[in-house]
């Protein structure tokens, strides 16, 4: 006859162990194993009472899957059977395992209902009953192959000895059996529910315990299986209704179902309530997680010990979720969809089908702000446009397309193209545009296209340390798309580092907002863009220059802005946040000399100053001379604290130079207007698609 | 027979035949630029008028789809036809 082992971990289990090794010694295996980890209500007393072997580890050590592994370890039956404290096996409950594992020769495992006790709540009763059936409806054994339900509880299981030393318990907090089921109906073992095997087992606990019971189930089934359970209330209704039909089945008096009814009502409400929080359980705060855990289990898993490989949580695909980058990966091993061929004369059609591909946006994108400025006038010039909105981040993946059009509308400028999220609608353009690096892959694989064409707002891969967003970025320009890019600094760095063909474009000015407004300018005022979370604006070195300029300087008035946070600084200042265009202008218009510094393309603000007649400190040596020469509006000055704070002090304490610069600039940035950057991008359009018709012939 | 030599006449003067494609072509992409702006056009407003919706997530047509919401329509426009007419009685009265 096949050896049993039975193993009972135990943690203050007084009140039902006494009754379940008596049961165990009527079904008589061949060994008894109880492993106790720190009773403290003569658990291990009852245990040595009854004569079974006692197991003692420290209540740190103990874990669902790590202490079951121990005790299969330290027995020696054929068949291992786990129980737990408060499960009382009943009469025929060995017999009908050793007949689960003469089933089928792949047998793994075997578990049998659990059947209430007495004083069991008519819900959990009905759940139990009816959830066991759905294994058995004829009452018979029943093997389970890979495909079929996968559950497994070790409130009463059994494992053959072979099954458990390929697969193991998972080291896992909660839901080691769950997982034991999962593992081995994946590794070709199958396993039985035989409804003989029964033990009484049913946990009953007020509401409120009921809801922490639930939310460490499901958090449990997260980590082993990856099930997560949907929030919905509906329903609970229905499972009242089935409490009363059962109560009323059972012979239950009035009165009672009365009671229990409202007990029901409370239960389901709170499990629906309970097991989808217990399944996001992973978001919410450690502490708060232990506060809702009956358990009072605040991690996700316990520590392996020293020495024993961890094992993983699965984690089932996320529905709808992409990879990062995809595109780039498609791009990258099979190339570019191939473009249309160009039709004869296509280049000077008087109207154009013109498709711009955006990256996710925030109120305030200056990128954004540039490119839907064109498009809104490409729009007016007769083109057919359309917008479509690559959410690679999935930041507005709560927002439908209605939603993304109005925000780009009130952000922005109020265009009259429709808008797209993703690309299922695609319907193809005369030229497509991609205005993002992240925009780039998905534009290079969308069909129907006679050319595509690369606006450049800035040399994007300068936002990124060594990372796989700055290779992928320093690819666009290289994947043939006829770059647009907006300065001539930033056009021949395409053109020379990466070979691409590149126009450029003038970034306008909305002169209408930002105009010398009237108001009396001071002499005592340095206004700093001071944007900390953009990297490429140099803000400590601005910051040093600035405190420079304060000690040489006491009774200068510093104004920092741009930045919702205050900087910590060495130096007193007034902190005016994120202003609004109206707000800059009259800023702008009363200061008395600006700072804006930006170690990359040429960026809009020092533009929107001098057209305010403000002067203005840049860096130099970047691309502020490929717009304004090394002698225009702009005061340059090396990336140096002592050389910016120089250049800060000439224009304060010369009023000539000041006045100068400020002529200049206005003058200057007079010409700069949106109508002629979009006449820059649209001529650059038709060059694309002049290129593709040279490249035909 | 004689058209037949017509036809592969017009088909091998290289010159002709081009001109006419090239016309033809001209006509399908200004018929293709009208039907897409009208298109965007349309899915534009749509847009427009369905921003609220979009915006709390309603999609009318899963929710016209649900148990009951034809038989609750049917209600609303019974309701509003009886108080249509219980307008145009008061106004009646009313003169």
């Amino acid at each position: 006859m096949t050896s049993v082992s039975v193993v009972v971990p135990v943690k203050d289990g007084a009140r039902y162990l006494g009754e379940l090794l008596d049961a165990l010694s009527r079904e008589g295996p061949d060994d008894v194993l109880v492993i106790d980890s720190g009773s403290a209500d003569g658990s291990v007393a009852i245990a040595e009472a009854a004569g079974v072997r006692v197991l003692e580890v420290a209540p740190d050590q103990f874990g669902h899957g790590r202490t079951r592994n121990l005790g299969a370890q330290s027995c020696s039956g054929e068949l291992i059977c786990f129980l737990t404290q408060d499960a009382t096996p009943c009469a025929g409950w060995l017999d009908a395992y050793r007949e689960a594992f003469t089933l089928d020769p792949r047998v793994g495992a075997a578990y049998g209902p659990h059947l209430p006790r007495a004083d069991t709540s008519p819900m959990i009763a009905r759940e139990l009953a009816q959830f066991f059936a759905t294994f058995a409806p004829d009452r018979r054994a029943h093997v389970q192959r890979a495909g079929d339900a996968s559950f497994l509880s070790n409130v009463n299981a059994c494992y053959a000895r072979a099954c458990w030393q390929e697969i193991r318990f998972r080291d896992v907090a909660y839901a080691e059996d769950q997982a034991f089921g999962v593992d081995l109906l994946a590794a070709g073992w199958t396993k039985v529910y035989h409804p003989g095997a029964a033990v009484l087992h049913a946990h009953d606990y007020g509401p409120l315990e009921f809801m922490r019971r639930y939310f460490d189930e499901y958090r449990g089934l997260r980590e082993t299986t990856g099930h997560v359970e949907p929030l919905r209330l509906g329903g609970v209704l229905g499972l009242v209704g089935a409490d009363l039909r059962w109560m009323s089945a059972q012979g239950l008096p009035p009165a009672q179902r009365a009671r229990w009814t409202a007990r029901s009502l409370a239960h389901h409400t709170g499990r629906r309530i309970a097991a989808p929080v217990g399944s996001r359980a992973a978001r919410l705060p450690g502490p708060l997680r232990r506060g809702l855990s009956l358990e009072g289990r605040g991690e996700s898993a316990a520590a392996p010990p020293a020495g024993e490989v961890p094992s993983g949580t699965p984690v089932r695909p996320w529905g709808g979720r992409k990879e990062d980058y995809m595109e780039a990966a498609l791009v990258r091993a099979h190339g570019a969809t191939p473009l249309l061929a160009p039709v004869p004369g296509m280049a000077d059609a008087e109207r154009l089908r013109i498709a711009m591909i955006l990256p996710p946006f925030r109120r305030g994108s200056g990128g954004h702000n540039t490119l839907l400025q064109i498009l809104t006038r490409l729009e007016r010039r007769g083109h057919v446009c359309s917008v479509w909105v690559h959410d690679v981040m999935r930041m507005h993946q709560s927002e439908w397309p209605g939603v993304l059009r109005w925000n780009l509308r009130e952000f922005f400028a109020p265009i009259s193209s429709p808008v797209y999220k993703g690309f299922d609608a695609w319907q193809g353009a005369d030229v497509a545009i991609a205005t993002g690096w992240q925009t780039v892959y998905p534009t290079l694989l969308l069909d129907q296209c006679r050319a595509r064409v690369y606006v450049v707002n800035d040399h994007e891969p300068d936002f990124y340390p060594a990372s796989v967003e700055r290779v992928l970025a320093e690819d666009t320009y290289r994947q043939g798309l006829h770059c647009i890019a907006a300065s001539p600094w930033l056009r021949d760095l395409l053109i020379e580092r990466y070979g691409a063909s590149a126009d450029a474009f003038r970034l306008g000015v909305e002169h209408d907002t930002y105009q010398p407004r009237p108001i009396a300018r001071r002499a005592d005022t340095v206004i700093y863009y001071a944007r900390q979370g953009t990297p490429r604006r140099a803000v400590p070195t601005a910051l040093a220059a600035l405190r420079e300029l304060y000690e040489r300087r006491p009774n200068i008035r510093i104004v920092l802005f741009g930045d919702n946070t205050p900087l910590e600084t060495a130096f007193p200042y007034e902190h005016l946040a994120v202003c609004s265009p109206e707000q800059l202008s009259w800023l702008y218009s009363q200061a008395t000399v600006g700072l804006c510094l930006s170690l990359t393309n040429f960026s809009l603000m020092p533009k929107e100053m001098l057209a305010c007649g403000l002067p203005c400190v840049e860096v130099a040596g970047v691309s502020a001379e490929s717009i304004f020469g090394t002698d225009g509006p702009l005061e340059l000055a090396e990336l140096d604290p002592s050389a910016l704070a120089d250049a800060l002090l000439r224009l304060l304490d010369d009023p000539a130079l000041r006045e100068r610069r400020s002529l200049a600039g206005i003058e200057f940035v007079a010409s700069h207007t949106w109508e002629h950057a979009t006449d820059e991008i649209e001529a650059g359009l038709r060059a694309a698609l002049a290129l593709r018709e040279q490249a035909w012939v | 027979m004689t058209s037949i030599d017509d036809d592969a006449l017009e088909t091998t003067d290289p010159y002709a035949e081009n001109e006419r494609l090239r016309a033809r072509v001209a006509a399908l992409e200004a018929e293709l630029i009208e039907v897409q702006a009208r298109a965007n056009a349309a899915v534009a407003a749509a847009q427009e008028r369905a921003y609220w919706l979009e915006r709390w997530h309603i999609d009318l047509n899963a929710l016209m789809r649900k148990p009951g919401a034809r038989e609750f329509r049917a209600i609303l426009r019974a309701v509003r036809a009886v108080a249509r007419q219980g307008r145009k009685l008061k106004r009646r009265l009313g003169t």
